[in-house]
């Protein structure tokens, strides 16, 4: 399956092109192998822009998001740094076919 | 700027306006729409029509996009008419003078 | 008295939503601030209570609806959200969303804020 139009860091030029084929696709790109632990954090993200029609701006408010929903384990930067190598907030919302993160160098 | 005149008679004209009502120009508009004139709205000026404090003039129409987008719609003021590109566009011909704001 | 004033910045956003970047950028910082932990709190008053009203539909123009936005706020960490209920009054938003603390916005308001910024 072909992946939908991406800008030149990876992202998703339309959120709505997105589907968890398209996320396992973009993953491998990065060597992660997706299990539940990452699709948990990709719905969240994926919700939580349905919502609020933006990313979490930075990774201190991805993980401050993460931790308001699901809680203090999962909600630290270990945990997420672990699932999402790299910038965590980049790495998860490029997965999850979110626009970047507006304020992540 | 006020309505021109041609051989002592003023051309009707239409008044484009894109500021909100805080903005000096704002004013400034609505001071010189006269009787045979039209407003159109557009862009942040639409919030006027949920301005209590504003009396707009008669003939006042407004962009729908720029209306939908800041949660108006015709039920905000009744006897103000929402208009879309090709409405605005057939207004823009039929007045022979035209100012944007 | 001043030991009334809080810690918390208060950060006043009275222009329109989507005319210009005014209110964007003071959204931004706001959610900048919380990020690092800074107390800090948004209050609409004048225009900017438009941000507020519901049934926003920012695709019509294509842009991001900002009371959506805005709705990530008390996630992120914004400790209040804050409204002048005169200038709700004015421009008929009577339910806010999202929610906000109906405020009188007046001098005394402010004196409870150590530091007031009005991008």
């Amino acid at each position: 399956m072909p992946i939908p139009e991406r800008n030149n860091e990876g992202f998703l030029e339309d959120a709505w092109q997105w589907n968890e084929a398209i996320a396992s696709k973009i993953a491998s790109e990065s060597n992660i192998d997706l299990d539940e632990k990452h699709w948990e954090i990709i719905w969240l993200l994926r919700d939580f822009y349905k919502e609020h029609e933006i990313s979490p701006p930075s990774n201190r408010l991805f993980v401050k998001a993460v931790r308001e929903i699901l809680g203090e384990e999962k909600g630290n930067s270990i945990y997420l740094m672990q699932l999402f190598p790299g910038t965590p907030a980049k790495t998860a919302c490029r997965i999850a076919g979110l626009p970047r993160p507006t304020n992540c160098l | 700027m006020t309505s021109s005149a041609v051989n002592g008679k003023t051309l009707p004209t239409l008044h484009l306006l894109n500021k909100p009502p805080s903005h000096p120009r704002f004013r400034d508009c609505l001071g010189a729409v006269a009787n045979e004139d039209s407003l159109l709205l557009m862009e942040s000026a639409v919030i006027a029509l949920a301005d209590a404090t504003l009396a707009l003039p008669a003939n006042t129409r407004a962009l729908r996009h720029d209306c939908l987008a800041r949660g108006l719609d015709e039920d905000t003021q009744e006897d103000v008419e929402l208009i879309d590109i090709r409405g605005m566009v057939e207004l823009t011909d039929r007045f022979p003078r035209v100012v944007s704001w | 008295m001043s030991d009334a004033t809080t810690k918390t910045l208060l950060i006043v956003i009275d222009s329109p939503p989507y005319g210009d970047w005014r209110g964007r950028e003071a959204l931004d910082m706001a959610f900048s601030l919380a990020a690092f932990d800074q107390p800090v709190a948004l209050l609409f008053r004048g225009e900017g209570v438009n941000w507020l009203r519901p049934g926003q539909d920012g695709a019509s123009i294509n842009q991001k609806t900002v009371s959506r936005n805005l709705g990530a706020a008390r996630m992120f960490g914004v400790s209040e959200l804050f409204a002048d209920t005169a200038s709700l009054a004015r421009f008929g938003v009577e339910r806010p969303q999202p929610e906000v603390e109906p405020v009188v916005a007046d001098a005394a308001f402010y004196t409870r804020f150590q530091e007031v910024i009005q991008p």
